[in-house]
């Protein structure tokens, strides 16, 4: 009863705040563009058919061709509009909520209830969580209806994008919640998750110069310390990779047709193989350590979040 | 550290409850107090005597640093224990992208109240603190008193045994005020206990059985009300006539006569009687007998060690009692 209870409050509160409907805007501008997108056999028709270019690069009937939507979806839609500007402004939309509930005059009435306070803690961590569950779950689903109905593609593996866009958002907002704690500051909790998510893309960064670049291996120490850092840091790089995999897609070169692959240069070409031979080792990964050790991460973040509620005085 | 104690009948039980801050910062020093059950209990004191910490410390909102004691029977932070608890704190903020209906189902909802018992409760205590027909309106359109109207309402959403209502006439109107103190008193009927912190001390006179005065920290005074302010500090004796032939007689008794009263700083009723016998020798009309009590004020005065003399008290204190002329 106390979890719904906050659970419906967080959604209420949620909202109340602008920042929600931009975002549904930005669902629903999403999936006008979807819509006026249509694939067929030897062809792709932008702006409802205004404009056709040839292509059977997208064939919705072969697997190639299914694979380079799908990998588009995951890659370009589903990636840049909500792994980054869905979580930027979740975190945004949902920074303020633990400030405020730690308030003076109104976390005294709720600290009051019959809830303790690791507890209440958890509950509220869950309930803005569920916010973003909300959030992926109308991105995704009404993605995934489009390319069902509209293009003919129906890719059940796509809706589990759904859970993996929450992981993420989580990754970043536990910070949000630690900074909340410590500094009951909106602003702070913020500015520092964001600092934290650029700071979670810097060892997998940092170790991919090492591996380009051999001879710095020999800095046995740092290396050893990026190697560690990549293991210890969430892993958000790795969740559109994971959404693809599941979903039956590929790599984000598979949208780049084999023609204009054919007519880069020498460096282009080996350049594009490298980055293929990298997007497909990310593919490769194993989800259960990636997430695993992610949410360990979360784990202690939380926890270290939640002893600081528990003996903070209000 | 909260130590377990024995299960008292006391409704609040606090045992040398301290609290400091950043090791310096000594808000309490060993607060000791008893509220009965079913009483209406106040809490006064100066600024910063350590009111709201004792009431935070209370229901959970601060960690003291030490402390025994129980809250209706249980050790203090017993949660099971708070759903038994009302509390409206001082300058509370409520959501205000909730409307008071939504927030009386909110915070019951928390104190797991049953969503039908919220049901009837949210329209019972609506109505009795008169909101009913601003239910469904955000609360950022509400006004301060009606918020503390709404507070107070939400404080008896989980039908309590003890409530601690911090301020609850802040930002009242006179009307309004009336109307809380005859809740209070309503629910001391119901067998409710109510532990009140108010700066409002004539409100407090009103409609407390006990009080206690916390002085930097410690329980300076503690006690029924009627034996902290029943000592008379004062008695007034108005007559009519002519007194100046035993004005002298009535200043050897330590007295002071004034136009139409003699002014006898203390509680020595003989000496009332002796001037009463002087001046009706003067065959004067003795009109009446006040002896000027203490009120609540003169109590927390007196505990913070700035206390009135007797013949500092005016004349129009508001806390008299008449004692039938002796003519």
């Amino acid at each position: 009863m106390q979890f719904i209870a906050m659970v419906v409050d967080s959604l209420r509160e949620s909202l109340d705040r602008k920042i929600f409907w931009v975002m549904v805007a930005v669902t629903f501008l999403v999936v006008l563009s979807m819509l006026s997108l249509g694939f067929e056999e030897n062809s792709v028709t932008f702006f409802f058919g205004m404009w056709k270019q040839n292509t059977d690069h997208f064939n919705p009937v072969t697997l190639i061709g299914r694979r380079a939507i799908i990998s588009g979806v995951v890659h370009v839609v589903l990636d840049f509009f909500l792994g980054w500007i869905g979580v930027l402004l979740m975190i945004v939309a949902t920074g303020g909520m633990l400030p405020s509930l730690m308030q003076r005059g109104a976390i005294d009435v709720v600290l009051a209830k019959p809830i303790n306070r690791p507890r209440l803690f958890l509950y509220k961590y869950l309930s803005i969580l569920v916010f973003a569950l909300l959030q992926a779950v109308l991105f995704v689903g009404l993605t995934f209806l489009v390319m069902g109905f509209h293009w003919k593609v129906w890719v059940p593996g796509y809706l589990l994008s759904i859970p993996l866009l929450v992981l993420l958002f989580s990754y970043v907002f536990c910070i949000s919640a630690l900074v909340a704690t410590k500094t009951e500051s909106t602003i702070a909790a913020i500015l520092l998750s964001l600092v934290a998510w650029v700071f979670f893309a810097m060892p997998p960064i940092g170790l991919e110069v090492f591996e380009k670049y051999p001879e710095l291996q020999q800095y046995t120490r740092s290396y050893q310390s990026a190697q560690l850092a990549a293991w210890v840091v969430p892993k958000t790089g790795d969740i559109p990779y994971f959404a693809a995999k599941w979903a039956g897609g590929g790599t984000a070169l598979d949208l780049v047709p084999a023609s204009v692959m054919a007519d880069a240069d020498e460096q282009g070409k080996a350049e594009l193989e490298k980055t293929k031979q990298r997007e497909e080792q990310l593919l490769m990964k194993n989800p259960w350590l990636s997430i695993g050790s992610s949410l360990l991460f979360e784990a202690v973040i939380v926890g270290w979040a939640m002893w600081n509620f528990k003996r903070k005085d209000f | 550290m909260v130590a377990i104690t024995e299960m008292t009948n006391w409704a609040v039980d606090l045992i040398d409850v301290h609290k400091t801050y950043s090791k310096a910062i000594h808000a309490l020093r060993g607060v000791n107090i008893q509220v009965g059950r079913g009483e209406i209990f106040g809490l006064l004191g100066p600024n910063g005597a350590g009111k709201s910490t004792l009431v935070k410390i209370m229901m959970t909102v601060i960690r003291p640093t030490r402390a025994m004691g129980t809250l209706l029977g249980r050790p203090l932070g017993h949660r099971g224990k708070l759903a038994r608890v009302g509390y409206l704190p001082e300058n509370h903020r409520f959501p205000s992208y909730l409307t008071g209906a939504k927030l009386l189902h909110y915070y019951a909802a928390l104190a797991k109240v049953s969503r039908v018992d919220r049901q009837e409760r949210a329209a019972k205590w609506l109505d009795r603190v008169g909101m009913t027909q601003w239910a469904n309106t955000r609360i950022d359109k509400y006004s301060k008193g009606m918020m503390q109207r709404l507070g107070i309402a939400q404080a008896l959403m989980n039908n309590p045994e003890l409530v601690v209502l911090d301020e609850p006439t802040d930002g009242l109107d006179p009307v309004a005020r009336r109307e809380v103190r005859q809740l209070l008193m309503d629910l001391r009927r119901e067998g409710k206990t109510i532990f009140l912190n108010s700066h409002l001390l004539s409100e407090l006179e009103m409609v407390c059985d006990r009080v206690a005065v916390l002085v930097n920290g410690l329980v300076a005074r503690q006690g029924p009300l009627g034996e902290l302010t029943e000592r008379a500090v004062e008695y007034r004796i108005f007559f009519s006539g002519d007194a100046e032939p035993v004005r002298a007689k009535i200043e050897t008794l330590g007295a002071k006569l004034d136009r139409c009263a003699v002014s006898l700083p203390g509680n020595d009723l003989r000496k009332v009687n002796e001037i009463i016998d002087l001046l009706r020798g003067q065959r004067l009309t003795i009109e009446g007998v006040q002896p000027q009590r203490f009120s609540l004020e003169d109590v927390l005065l007196e505990a913070v060690g700035g206390g009135k003399s007797p013949a500092d008290i005016p004349l129009s204190h508001p806390v008299q009692k008449d004692v039938k002329g002796q003519a």
